[in-house]
């Protein structure tokens, strides 16, 4: 390989192990203005941007994913590290700047030794070294640069105090690499012996040796300890002196990883976190549902009730709602978990969790994607990026889609208040808790099983492990946080926004044509009733409800007919839509805040067709939560899951074996409860 | 010999080696588990699986499994 020649931008990599203050200098450099891309046919996002235009020097910078070593040990990093040796668009870099956390410095220059080992042009940026001072230590940049042979620059990630210096390296090092003869860049054979790992750590043990030395000691100290080691006076604290432990953090853990204790609270933030996915976001969810039923209703005022007018509200301005909706509860999710995450926390969680869920297959860091699967797949199975070994990542993405997803709860909400009585609601809450609960033991049954079942479901392989650094606790940076959950909120926009939207057109093609003009008795009723109405006559001869009718032998054997087939239809665009699709086919209508009892009134009334004998039961509702319990009927997560494992297999064995075990479950529960008595 | 999967709760040990047969050894060497180093087990989670040894001033989280290949002296 062969260092190009500066002729356009140059490119700088951003290099680092996690919790090095990698994403927090990219957020300096870049101005927090960047692009998060995927390297071609692959899963593993990198962010590029310019170099902030105020500090004046031309150049893009990459921000890779976090690495320890240069050996990858991961699908993924072997990935990131192919494209660092030399990216499929932007080649070889011009400039490496690796971040080392100076707490850490004997296990992070591992990294920095390999990439001048391959001859990389490297500036080591060195950061935390206020942690250090803490430790009553200090390091010497002179004797570091000298030991690296290479530039060392001091960045306060709080402060950003040595950016300035390190934009200034930077342009010296590129000016310098102009007039440098290209370099063959060395790669590290992914067989290196161990051996070899040993002595980089050796010559690392030797350089953290003569760059750290106690706070106020002489400047000369290194000479001191030459005198010392010459006699021979060299103790243990000395030799040490870097290895001491962050007091406060070991204090904070032995309560939160305490054996009772640290289960007790595990449980608490993570049940906290969960309800407030739900609580925070449920008045921001109605603001977005209310601002594009309102634009929709517009829409159709100024259009006209024709299919132009009904095009634009229902399919483009309902669609476009449809994807807003869960923006709220994706920005918090992203928000607490990015908070969990700086904090050190959530490293504490997947460690506590890992031997329960490694008895199914998982991974203690499969955590924290099937948490975030209550809220919504999407994010979730995008977040099991941080899964090392493959078949690991893709039996949670597997079971991902039977964690009951916000988008369920309106669909339970309904049918549980079929079942109960208003005056008992807390007996339908007891019973949401409840799906909650089955949902969970449910999915790990599921993953148990397809566990089992070696090299059927999953096909891959890999040798199953748990190595997980637990970083010093500190206060998180809000800004960070929240520049990241800009950036993961936009690309979820973009990913499955624009799949949903496009299946919301569809759909609701489905439900309005053949544009036919019901002509409904409006005798008595205002334009508003009148309209709705007509939607539901409209709906009735619907292309959806021909398709409900064909697959009426479907619904008959789980006691339910084509009404409730036709309403399911629309729920593969979104979940929640059931409960619309049903007041449409229902033909419910009411005012807004009367809706649900609505709704209730006509299901309790409706009959199937010839047989006199009621559609909505117990065991029909009943049923019928089962159903929403498994089936995978979720086109954007499909799409996603298509996406993050590179090929259609696993979510077509998601939406089969999910939904025909939906429609099983549910046969047997309809029909088993009639058996007992219960209709 | 020992190794830092037996290690008791708070228990100091120097490694000795890492067992280079053991899928897991180069990580583990990765994350400065290299011979001479002083470690200690200084949290266990649930069911006493996975340990959490202090190594090089860090804390890394390791299963059992995988800390058989560390030995102690």
């Amino acid at each position: 390989m062969i260092t190009k020649t500066i002729e356009t931008e140059p490119l700088i990599t951003l290099v680092g192990p996690p919790n090095s203050g990698k994403t927090t200098l990219f957020n300096f450099l870049s101005g927090k203005n960047y692009k998060t891309v995927n390297y071609p046919g692959a899963t593993v996002e990198y962010s590029i941007s310019k170099i902030q235009k105020k500090y004046n020097l031309e150049g893009r910078i990459l921000d890779s994913p976090g690495i320890v070593s240069l050996i990858p040990n991961s699908p993924d990093e072997r990935i990131s590290i192919n494209s660092l040796y030399s990216h499929p668009t932007f080649g070889v870099p011009d400039l490496i700047i690796v971040t080392i956390d100076a707490s850490q410095l004997s296990r992070h220059l591992l990294l920095a030794k390999q990439l001048i080992e391959s001859k990389f042009n490297v500036i080591v940026a060195l950061t935390m070294t206020d942690i250090l001072n803490r430790r009553g230590k200090d390091i010497s940049i002179s004797k570091l640069r000298e030991e690296l042979n290479c530039d060392v620059v001091k960045i306060d990630g709080r402060t950003g105090i040595g950016v300035e210096d390190l934009i200034k390296e930077i342009e010296k090092n590129l000016n310098a690499v102009k007039e440098k003869e290209k370099v063959n860049i060395i790669r590290l054979k992914d067989s290196l012996p161990i051996e070899k790992l040993i002595d980089f750590y050796k010559e690392i043990e030797k350089i953290e040796h003569n760059v750290i030395a106690d706070l106020g000691e002489d400047q000369n100290f290194a000479s001191i300890k030459n005198a010392n080691k010459k006699l021979n006076v060299l103790n243990n604290k000395i030799q040490n002196h870097n290895n001491t432990l962050d007091n406060t953090t070991v204090k904070i853990d032995r309560i939160l990883l305490h054996k009772v204790w640290g289960l007790v609270l595990f449980f608490l933030i993570m049940s906290l976190t969960f309800t407030s996915i739900f609580w925070l976001a449920q008045p921001l969810m109605e603001l977005v549902d209310d601002l594009f039923g309102y634009l929709s209703s517009e829409a159709l005022i100024l259009i006209g009730n024709n299919w132009m007018g009904n095009f634009l509200a229902n399919g483009i301005i309902g669609g476009t709602g449809a994807v807003l909706v869960f923006l709220p509860q994706i920005i918090i999710l992203f928000l607490i978990l990015g908070l969990l995450e700086d904090t050190g926390y959530l490293a504490r969680g997947a460690m506590l969790i890992d031997k329960p869920l490694s008895k199914i297959g998982l991974n203690g860091r499969s955590f924290v994607p099937m948490l975030s699967g209550f809220a919504c797949a999407i994010p979730a199975i995008m977040a099991t990026r941080t899964i090392p070994n493959k078949r690991e990542r893709l039996l949670t993405i597997f079971i991902i889609p039977l964690l009951s997803c916000s988008a369920r709860l309106p669909v339970y909400a309904l049918l549980l208040a079929f079942l109960f009585p208003m005056d008992k609601s807390w007996l339908a809450g007891l019973a949401l808790a409840g799906i909650y609960l089955f949902s969970i033991i449910s999915s790990a049954v599921v993953a148990g099983i397809a566990n089992k079942f070696r090299g059927t479901i999953i096909k891959e392989e890999d040798n199953s492990s748990f190595i997980l650094e637990l970083p010093t606790y500190r206060i998180p940076k809000l800004q960070v946080v929240a520049t990241n959950t800009y950036h993961s909120s936009m690309s979820y926009i973009k990913r499955a926004g624009t799949v949903i939207l496009f299946l919301s057109i569809i759909i609701w093609f489905l439900t309005y044509f053949p544009d036919s003009n019901p002509k409904v008795n409006t005798y008595n009723l205002t334009q508003e009733k009148a309209e709705q109405l007509i939607s539901s006559e409209r709906i009735s001869n619907s292309y959806a409800a021909d398709l409900g009718k064909f697959i009426q032998p479907i619904m008959k054997p789980i006691g339910m007919d084509w009404r409730v087939g036709v309403s399911l239809i629309p729920t593969f665009a979104a979940r929640e839509v059931f409960v619309s699709s049903l007041a449409l086919i229902f033909k419910v209508t009411g005012d807004k805040g009367t809706l649900q009892t609505s709704i209730l009134r006509e299901m309790r009334q409706a009959t199937i067709a010839g047989t006199g004998k009621k559609l909505f039961t117990t065991a029909t509702i009943i049923g019928l939560i089962i159903y929403f319990i498994f089936a995978l009927q979720c086109i954007s997560t499909l799409a996603i899951s298509r996406k993050e494992t590179g090929s259609w297999r696993l979510p077509m064995l998601q939406l089969f074996l999910f939904t025909i075990g939906a429609y099983f479950f549910t046969f047997i529960v309809v029909n088993g409860l009639r058996l007992i008595g219960i209709n | 010999m020992r190794t830092a999967a037996e290690l008791k709760y708070g228990e100091k040990g120097i490694i000795n080696g890492i067992d280079g047969s053991h899928p897991s050894s180069r990580r583990i060497l990765e994350f400065g588990f290299t011979p001479g180093q002083e470690i200690q087990l200084i949290n266990m989670s649930l069911f006493n699986d996975p340990l959490a040894f202090s190594v090089r001033g860090t804390i890394v989280a390791i299963r059992k499994d995988e800390a058989v290949c560390i030995k102690i002296l």
